[in-house]
Order: C-alpha cells, then structure tokens, then sequence
C-alpha cells in the first residue's frame, strides 16, 4: 500500500438574500407555490432584456471584502451555454474570463492550530431552478419536475486552491464560510433550502509528489456531513484503484446519501461544451472605487476576529468563545451583560447552561431584563437554584427578576437575627435529638439544618443556618 | 476544409437540431463559406487597437432591489409542453449508471 496525499477544492454556491431575483424583479421568496415568481426575463423568453440588481453586486463585493479578495473594479459578464432543464435560458449568466473578486483567503482554526485556505476566486451568476426527480435519484428517474422559482436569483460562486488536506478541513472550512456568510447577512446560507451548496474536487498523488493526480468532481453535498462522508468515500476508492495500478477517470460523481457511496454521472450526449462568450446583454460592471470602500466598511467583525477578542479581551476559553462565536445571537448578548458589568465567567456559564436551553423554546430575552437576574444572584441575594427558578418565570411573564423574587419571596435570609429565632423554635421542638448531639452524634446537624430550611421555605441561608445551630449546641 | 460533416453534426447535436443528410452537406459549405470569409479578417493588422467585448463602449446600469409583478402560474405553463401540479415535467436526464 502506497501512502498518499489527498488535495481537495471546493466550489461553493451561495445564494444572496436579496428581495428581487438578479436580472428581473421577481421576488425570490423560499417555498411559494412552483412556477409562480417567474417573468419574461427569468424565464427567458424572447425579447427581454436583464437589467442588475445592484443589491447583488453589493452583497457579492462584501462577500469578497471579508474573504480578503481583491475587489476588481472592471468585471464582465459571460454567457455560458448548455442544454439543461433546470436553464431556461439554456445559457447561464456568468462571470468567466474577468471575475470580481480574485486572490483571497479564509483563516479558521483546526483543532490549536490556525490554517488558512485560499480563495481563488468569487463570481457572480445567476442560479438554476430547481428540479424534483420522480426516482430517489437523478440517475433512476423516469422524469423530473421543473420549478423557475429559482432560477435567476444572485448566487455568488466562491472557488478555493487546491489547498485543503483532509475530509474533515473541508468540513471545518465549509463551516466556517457559512458562518462568515451568516456574519455579513449576505445569505441565510440553509443548506436544507439549497441556499448554500458544495461541490467537491479531490485527487490523490503518492505522498510528497508535487504532480497532482486525476481530480474527480463530486456533486449533490447537501450538508456537512455528505461533504466530509463523499471525501472519505472517494479517498479510499481512489487509493484504492491507485494500489492497483488503475487511472482515475476524470469525471463527475454524485453522492447517494443512502447508500453512502459516490457513483458516477454520466449526462446523454458529449462532453460540455460551454462554447462562453461575453454577454451581450449586459455591459460590463465598472464600479465606483468610492462605493467599493463604503461597502467596505460595513464589514462587520468577522468570526475569527470576534474569537479572538472573547478570548484576550475577556479571558475566555477557546471552548466558551467559541460557543459565542457560532452563535452570534449569544456573543451578542455576551457583550450586552459584560457591559453592564457582570463577570465575564459568570455570564457565560450561565449562557450556556439553563439559559441556552430555555432561549432555543422560547427566543432570546432583552439583556436588561437577564442583567437583574445575574445581578441578584452575584451579590449572592439568590441561590443558584434559585436563580434558574427565576429564569423559567421571566421567560413565562412580565415581572423583573426583582419583582418574581419578592412575590415568591425567594431571596436567600443570611442575617443571623432573623435565623435565630427559627433556630430556637427548631431546637425546642427536637430536645431529645438535641441531647444526643451533644452526646457526640454531630451527623445529626443535617437533619436540623433541613428543619430550618423547612420553616423557612428554603430561604434560609444553609451556611448561616449551621454555623448558628453549631453555636447553639455547644453551649 | 475549415468545417468537415462531423463538427456540424456536432453543433447539430448541440444546437437540438435534426438535419437530414442533405442539410448537413448543405450547412458543411455554408458553413466552410462564412469562416473563409471570416479568415480575410484575420489579415488586418489590429495590434493598435484595444480589445473590446462589446461593440457599444457603455458603462452598467444597476437597479435598485425592487420587486415587481411575476407572470401567473397558468401563463407560465401555457407554454410547456407537459405540466404537473405546477411543475414544468421533463423526460430523463441522466443515463443509466455503469
């Protein structure tokens, strides 16, 4: 068994959330009724001319912005041309020979250790509709339905070097991309809508060879894990086929989810043949360095910038920033609470903990109203039990924190006047249990302790309740 | 010969065209004809020229992100020839795998 180095590429497609489609203004709403949000122009019909959405252009030029791209003022469009039923056209509006953005880059962390990926390119173009397949597959459908809904909405295409190693960095970088896409609002980017899709290049070469094999292209990633199990599949086909002294067929292969396998595609007739031409339709972009540098900075901070600041700014474990890295709602309101105040760790333990789970139910709640909870609990006027009790209530009704602590009469009693009183009552009560504490049977301090705790509905506080019965017995 | 049987069955086969026989030989010489033609361009000496891809020097137009008024669903279809439930209706499109 020779041992091999794997070189993988990926092509992202990522639609962007504007309202109106790319070259006509059909809204581009997910999930109307099929075939209802189509025009001359998006379906292609004769005599219409497209006209860009600037919005698109915007979106894609932020897109390159936070990906370290060269913005090129001069870009053109490109028609590229094939016979599909998804391409109403039967030509793609594209960029081809002079892309917008070229030359940049996306730094993440795997596991300690910060890599970066190059991004070779980012174009925009226009997307396809959508096909449903009669069979579970393309390849064993009798036939396919055709919805235009779709087609025509801004897709930027971001393609990265042949420079990522393994499935699993594949998998951390497409991660990551969609985070930053989240991060710039430019994309909803739900791989469950199409809204983000991958296709995969990956070639085998025999270890520290600098000749790179037969690449083979897999298509149909529609999540995470397909990504990283179709790289891992195609791995070990490939080396397999290597060990055996057999060539790769550059091909394209699809991934079958089921059966968790890549096969092969193979369309009717030839190889493509795109036969691109410059788009007479459009005239080429040339954009105003100005606006390019107002876009610029609406860039917000970026993921990994973000973790970076949690961690030397706040002191944050990678763990805990990256907890309110990946979700910004959370880093959001992390850095609402740490204004007010309150202690770094603190808050984020408590982000994570009961509130995580009860914010996923019910949605997020307004710092001010969370800061009075955490408030209350630090200056240790609540017991953590307490507080979470506290919680569930302020996410079912309108009262502050203060307020459901009052009416429950919650606060935690730690003035030793107020205890002693119940104290005296408890141990009247129990003379005989008393007597034999005395004699030596200290284990029976809990049993008083969960007495005082009894009388005064669990407000007391337990470390004040023991030291006071200690006092009281050993007189 | 710039243009042999072959390649304009190719483009035939591109294009979704179906030619007889006789349109192939015809469109063989058609063809061969223009791209002789095109080949007196090549004899012009260009090299002062700036490349172009467009034969109107014009700048972009953008627009705002508006929505507007979309075809109904019954007017889409009208044109298809097959529809079901709203959905255009292809036949295949991909082969048998191996």
């Amino acid at each position: 068994m020779t041992s091999y180095d794997t070189v993988i590429g990926l092509e992202i497609h990522v639609a962007l959330m504007t309202e109106s489609k790319f070259l006509c203004s059909c809204k581009t709403t997910f999930g109307a009724p099929p075939n209802s949000q189509c025009c001359p122009v998006c379906l292609g019909l004769p005599g219409t001319l497209p006209l860009i959405n600037e919005k698109a252009v915007e979106y894609a030029t932020k897109a390159g912005l936070a990906l370290n791209c060269q913005i090129h003022f001069f870009s053109r469009f490109d028609r590229k041309n094939y016979f599909y039923p998804d391409l109403p056209k039967a030509f793609q509006i594209t960029q081809d020979a002079f892309p917008l953005c070229t030359d940049g880059f996306l730094e993440y962390y795997m596991d300690e250790q910060l890599v970066r990926t190059a991004i070779t390119r980012i174009h925009l173009e226009e997307e396809a509709g959508k096909l449903i397949h009669s069979g579970p597959t393309i390849v064993d459908s009798e036939y396919s339905l055709v919805d235009y809904n779709r087609a025509g909405i801004p897709l930027i295409e971001i393609v990265t070097a042949p420079d990522i190693h393994t499935p699993r960095q594949a998998r951390l970088f497409l991660e990551q991309l969609r985070l930053l896409m989240n991060y710039i609002g430019v994309s909803d980017t739900k791989m469950e809508e199409g809204s983000l899709r991958c296709d995969a290049n990956i070639s085998l070469k025999p270890a520290g060879s600098s000749v790179l094999g037969t690449k083979v292209e897999i298509k149909n990633l529609n999540s995470f894990r397909a990504l990283e199990k179709a790289l891992e599949y195609e791995e070990r086909r490939q080396s397999k086929l290597l060990d055996r002294g057999e060539a790769i067929r550059q091909e394209s292969r699809t991934w079958d989810e089921r059966a968790g396998r890549t096969i092969t595609m193979r369309s009717k007739g030839d190889a493509p043949d795109y036969r691109i031409f410059p788009e007479p339709d459009l005239p080429p972009l040339n954009l105003d360095p100005a606006w390019v540098s107002l876009i610029k900075v609406s860039v917000p901070e970026l993921p990994l910038e973000r973790l970076k600041r949690l961690e030397e700014e706040y002191g944050l474990s990678r763990y805990e920033a990256t907890f309110l890295v990946n979700y910004r709602d959370f880093g959001d309101l992390f850095f609402e609470l740490a204004e007010i105040g309150l202690e770094h760790k603190s808050i984020v333990n408590f982000l994570m903990g009961d509130y995580a789970r009860l914010a996923r139910e019910h949605g997020h709640m307004a710092a001010k109203r969370l800061a009075e909870l955490l408030q209350l609990q630090a200056e240790g006027r609540i017991s953590q039990n307490q507080a979470k009790a506290v919680l569930e209530e302020l996410f079912s009704c309108r009262l502050s924190a203060r307020e459901i602590v009052e009416k429950k009469g919650l606060e935690v009693v730690g003035d030793p006047a107020a205890l002693q009183p119940v104290v005296a009552e408890v141990l009247d009560g129990n003379r005989e249990l008393a007597a034999r504490y005395k004699n030596g049977e200290t284990k029976l301090l809990g049993f008083f302790v969960g007495q005082v705790m009894r009388a005064t509905q669990g407000k007391a506080d337990p470390e004040t309740v023991s030291q006071l019965l200690r006092d009281e017995l050993a007189d | 010969m710039l243009i042999d049987r072959q390649e304009v069955m190719r483009m035939a086969r591109l294009a979704r065209l179906e030619l007889s026989d006789r349109e192939i030989d015809q469109y063989q010489k058609d063809l061969t004809s223009f791209l002789s033609s095109g080949q007196k361009l090549q004899q012009v000496d260009v090299s002062a020229v700036e490349g172009t891809s467009h034969a109107v020097a014009m700048t972009h137009e953008l627009r705002k992100d508006a929505v507007g008024e979309s075809l109904p669903q019954a007017e889409i279809l009208s044109a298809a020839p097959e529809a079901m439930d709203g959905f255009f209706k292809v036949p295949r499109i991909v082969e048998e795998q191996e």
